[in-house]
């Protein structure tokens, strides 16, 4: 790291990340994906500190959102380029977790500010391949046809209301809740209302996904790196978009391994997967 | 009844508001600038620039409002603005994406679209993750001609003609060598430190900061350029400056300072010129220094 020149042990996280940027400055021969992974936990890592921030800095986040959203762009047309890969345990500096014929978790993430609300699904869709690929693998006739609802609807990261964050009138700029980065091509509509933070719930209609025993699904990631301060909110039903713009800063509630067993997956369209259920289940 | 007397007393300097100007900025506040007319000004933030009238506090008008309808579409903001020397209809905003727009305040009530429209094509091959980022301007002024624009982003200053909007007409590399060393700059978050920059009173030379104490001037006739510390430990009151150099690699002469040593806690970001004589101010940390021409 950067600094008076003077050496120092690696002892936590934060000097990792101090000794990988200092690899990443200096070392030719780490290859591109892994410093561009590298890149975008970094930035990730920010969003999610400034989130916590009484006054979040609107210009550094829309800087390093708009960082993230070009990596996932170069990630994303890398992907689209390569044959489907399955193989569960790929690490996570290939790439592979996009190049699927038939994709995984379509993730939905936010766009331009509102970018760190969508940690969590940044988290395991840029780091863990291994959970699509477990997706995949696990069951197919199932996993197919979850691939095929979660394809054909927008999923939304949610995350539960704010618990610190106290806005003050006129002073407190207004973050969007509503999430919009797309990784997959066929996202572009939106249907009915944007996602609103802390507006979706798992309701009845998609008890499937809890037989599933998601809980397996997930139980290999490892997201020890991002334990600090995650966790995975509930999803709740949306709230009407008139409301969106009027909501104050939410901060990023905090998650742990064990409860990233939860899907962080909301449907804007719960009906149209009812009655895709009743299509799959109901023969 | 005792007559009130007269006692000499130490100054003592008090600062305080003469006038507050309120409410009308939702979002960090990052510029104010005087207009020619001496009657009004402007301040500017992350999305909007209001007009005040000096004598009017709790009203203001909305010049510019670049927040989209929907937040999720926002990937600029305004980082800096500032009104024409000479013609008070006429301001410039520049933004977070290293563009700079001139506005007419003739043409519309709300100046959403510009007159002009600044932007350099981007260099293919120094493109990097970083590359966004460090062409975010952090400060534009104005030349006292009012025919030039200088703009400071992270690496650079630029000087712009007003009459060619495609690409600046010098570009000054302030300390390029923090070029290899993006990413460590990222993560200590040094790379969105925000640098001022300065003309003389002549045009002439251009001055700006940069890290270790050190601060830059360019000569824009000669090309010349020097680099200077403004520090205690290494220069004692009146005595000159002297030259420093930022070695890159390779050998390392005596009095040059390498990259890795350089204190990046100690960053000159505010620096000021004379508008006549060659009278600089900087910042640094928590001293202000006052630099003058040698004394003859």
């Amino acid at each position: 790291m950067l600094g008076r020149g003077l050496k120092r042990k690696l002892s936590d996280y934060e000097e990792n990340m101090a000794g990988l940027s200092s690899a990443f400055d200096s070392s030719r021969s780490l290859p591109y994906p892994l410093k561009r992974q590298l890149v975008l936990n970094m930035c990730l890592t920010k969003l999610q500190t400034y989130k916590m921030l009484v006054e979040p800095n609107l210009h550094r986040s829309v800087l390093i959102a708009n960082t993230v959203r070009q990596i996932q762009e170069e990630m994303r047309q890398e992907s689209n380029q390569q044959p489907v890969t399955i193989c569960p345990g790929i690490a996570p500096a290939s790439h592979s977790y996009t190049g699927l014929e038939s994709p995984g978790i379509a993730l939905q993430l936010p766009s331009g500010v509102g970018q760190q609300e969508s940690h969590c699904c940044d988290l395991r869709s840029a780091e863990d391949p291994i959970e699509n690929s477990l997706l995949i693998v696990s069951d197919d006739d199932m996993s197919s046809a979850i691939s095929s609802i979660l394809k054909d609807l927008d999923f939304v990261e949610d995350i539960s209301p704010p618990t610190c964050l106290v806005p003050t009138g006129d002073d407190q700029p207004k973050f969007p809740e509503n999430t919009g980065l797309k990784l997959e091509d066929d996202r572009q509509d939106l249907k009915g209302a944007e996602c609103v933070f802390g507006s979706f719930e798992i309701s009845n209609s998609t008890s499937y996904l809890k037989d599933l025993a998601i809980d397996d699904i997930f139980e290999d990631i490892d997201t020890s790196m991002y334990d600090s301060d995650f966790c995975c909110p509930p999803l709740m039903p949306p709230r009407s978009p008139s409301l969106a713009t009027e909501e104050p800063l939410k901060t990023f509630p905090s998650c742990n391994s064990s409860s990233a067993n939860n899907i962080q997956i909301c449907r804007t369209d719960l009906s149209e997967l009812d009655h895709i259920m009743e299509i799959l289940v109901g023969s | 009844l005792q007559v009130p007397v007269l006692r000499p007393m130490d100054l003592m300097v008090e600062a305080t508001p003469r006038r507050v100007f309120a409410n009308a900025h939702t979002y960090h506040i990052n510029s104010i600038s005087v207009n020619s007319d001496y009657e009004t000004y402007m301040s500017a933030d992350d999305l909007r620039i209001n007009l005040w009238n000096f004598e009017i506090t709790n009203q203001s008008f909305n010049i510019v409002d670049i927040k989209p309808a929907n937040m999720e579409e926002l990937t600029e903001v305004i980082t800096a603005a500032e009104f024409h020397p000479h013609h008070c209809n006429t301001f410039v905003y520049s933004s977070s994406k290293g563009t700079i727009r001139l506005c007419d305040m003739r043409t519309a009530a709300l100046c959403d679209r510009h007159a002009k429209f600044f932007e350099e094509p981007e260099d293919p091959s120094n493109r990097s993750f970083f590359s966004e980022i460090i062409s975010s301007i952090s400060d534009v002024k104005f030349s006292h001609s009012g025919r030039y624009i200088m703009t400071r982003d992270y690496l650079t200053v630029k000087v712009w003609d007003l009459n060619m909007e495609n690409r600046p007409i010098e570009t000054y590399q302030v300390h390029d060598y923090l070029r290899s060393k993006l990413c460590s700059l990222y993560e200590n978050d040094c790379i969105f430190d925000k640098f001022e920059c300065v003309w003389n009173g002549s045009d002439s030379v251009i001055m700006t900061g940069s890290y270790n104490n050190f601060f830059r001037m360019f000569d824009r006739n000669t090309k010349r350029d020097v680099t200077l510390e403004a520090s205690r430990e290494n220069s004692k009151p009146r005595a000159i400056l002297k030259p420093r150099k930022v070695c890159v690699g390779g050998k390392r002469r005596k009095d040059e300072i390498s990259v890795d040593s350089l204190d990046f806690s100690k960053k000159i970001l505010h620096t000021a010129w004379h508008p006549s004589e060659n009278i600089i101010a900087v910042a640094a940390t928590n001293n202000l220094y006052i630099f003058q021409d040698k004394v003859n």
